[in-house]
């Protein structure tokens, strides 16, 4: 699965990163990045599903 | 619309009353359990009360349009150019321009001065006799974060309290509440529009938003917008849930323990306090087409009225949701709202609260509370006095 970012939409809330902090990270000017788009193991899927969870915006998203 | 679709069961409730709206956790519990949609026809509104379907209907701002998120029609229209108010296309440039000051990433060189304002606030009470924690502590940090971040003093400051609460008095059905704040959110209003550059304390955010009016960069208007969301939208809320987690820590001395014995728990305490206690309890979204939601259809043109405070306790989502209990994960509350409309004063309100907390685990080893006199506001669950019974310094 994949992890999808709607940029524009994103206002750097940074809870996805406190749920996946081994996914995506806010750079030090706060932009998010997606370090790791790609999630195969059900460990990586469930850090990305509560990552999307809690966008307070709707974000982001998992595709495939 | 599906063929097994019925009609909304009914509730008798005015879900406005002082009775309800002074202790409605009962009232929407047995809303909640009635069904996922109820119609009120004492406030013509279809009341959706369970965790899910409040999330979706969040999500679909296509069915469920901002252009009522009022319970009266001349708030609605006076709010129809807001962020808060439209739809996509029209909201999204409206909202980039109210982020520019309130994202996270803009918030960021302010903690510093919030956690220093929060733990000297804090301190100063320690030896104090007769403290109200909802007076000294819940309404006045977040009056002087925001009189500090708009550059006011003065007998401005001193009507920030009821210009707050006004603001959140009107958004109500046409009642009695709403009637005679109209011309205390009218007041704020007027500043607002009257107010310039010269008014406000240099180097504030405030003065810096009317500078750039004053250089033509944004229409004035636009700068009065910015500075009336800061109040109208940021004060009565924040002072709410500051309130409220101030008053649940006070009577879950276990809990207060945790939070001492682990102060990395403060911001998931703190989305716990917002699930547990939702600052705001009901709001507004115009229907715009027939939609089913579990068997039941709200007819297009109607207005729904999603009950956080219900969805937030509805136990088909969290399990034992009577129990405040800080190490639950409660970072999908629904309080700050979900979606294009979602809260868009979050991060501040997180930084107040998170100072507080932070300042109160570090001066305060054990506190009581003693009962809190509620002020029934149409919007807000606002508690009006909080007596400090017993405190026990670090």
């Amino acid at each position: 699965m994949k992890i999808v970012l709607d940029r524009p939409r994103c206002e750097g809330h940074g809870l996805c990163e406190e749920a996946a902090p081994t996914l995506m990270h806010l750079d030090d000017d706060g932009e998010l990045i997606i370090d790791q788009p790609d999630v195969t193991s059900d460990a990586d899927v469930a850090l990305a599903r509560a990552a999307v969870r809690v966008c307070p915006v709707a974000a982001l998203w998992l595709q495939g | 619309m599906t063929a097994t679709s019925t009609a909304a069961p009914t509730s008798n409730v005015d879900l406005w009353s002082d009775e309800i709206l002074s202790d409605p956790y009962p009232t929407y519990a047995a809303l909640r359990e009635q069904a996922s949609v109820v119609y009120v026809p004492a406030n013509d509104l279809y009341a959706v009360t369970r965790y899910e379907p409040i999330r979706e209907a969040l999500a679909d701002w296509e069915t469920f349009s901002s252009v009522k998120v009022a319970f009266n029609d001349d708030m609605n229209a006076a709010l129809s150019h807001t962020s808060l108010a439209s739809d996509p296309p029209k909201h999204t440039p409206m909202r980039a321009a109210l982020m520019e000051n309130l994202s996270p990433r803009s918030l960021r060189p302010l903690k510093d001065d919030i956690d220093a304002k929060a733990d000297a606030l804090v301190a100063s009470l320690l030896d104090r006799p007769d403290v109200d924690l909802a007076k000294e502590i819940a309404k006045a940090f977040p009056i002087s974060i925001v009189c500090d971040l708009i550059g006011v003093t003065g007998h401005v400051k001193e009507n920030m309290l009821r210009w707050g609460e006004a603001a959140f008095n009107v958004l109500g059905p046409m009642n009695q509440r709403t009637i005679e704040n109209f011309p205390i959110a009218g007041e704020l209003f007027g500043w607002v529009m009257g107010v310039k550059a010269s008014d406000l304390t240099p180097g504030s955010m405030g003065r810096g938003v009317f500078d750039a009016a004053d250089r033509g960069m944004i229409p004035h208007e636009a700068a009065a917008g910015i500075i009336h969301q800061y109040i109208a939208a940021g004060l009565d809320t924040t002072i709410a849930e500051i309130g409220n987690a101030l008053h649940l820590f006070g009577t879950h001395p276990d809990q207060y323990a945790k939070l001492r014995s682990n102060p990395e728990l403060i911001p998931n305490a703190f989305n716990e306090v917002l699930r547990y206690y939702s600052a705001v309890h009901v709001w507004g979204r115009l229907v715009t087409k027939d939609v089913d939601i579990d068997g039941v259809t709200i007819p297009a043109g109607s207005q729904a009225g999603f009950i956080f405070a219900a969805g937030n306790r509805d136990p088909r989502h969290y399990d034992n949701p009577e129990a405040f209990d800080i190490t639950r994960n409660a970072s999908d509350h629904l309080s700050f709202g979900y979606g294009v409309h979602g809260c868009a004063g979050q991060g501040l309100a997180r930084l107040e609260a998170h100072a507080v907390l932070a300042a109160l685990v570090k001066h305060v080893r054990e506190y009581s509370v003693g009962e809190p006199v509620m002020t029934p506001s149409n919007t807000t669950r606002s508690i009006g006095s909080l007596p400090l019974t017993r405190l026990v310094k670090a």
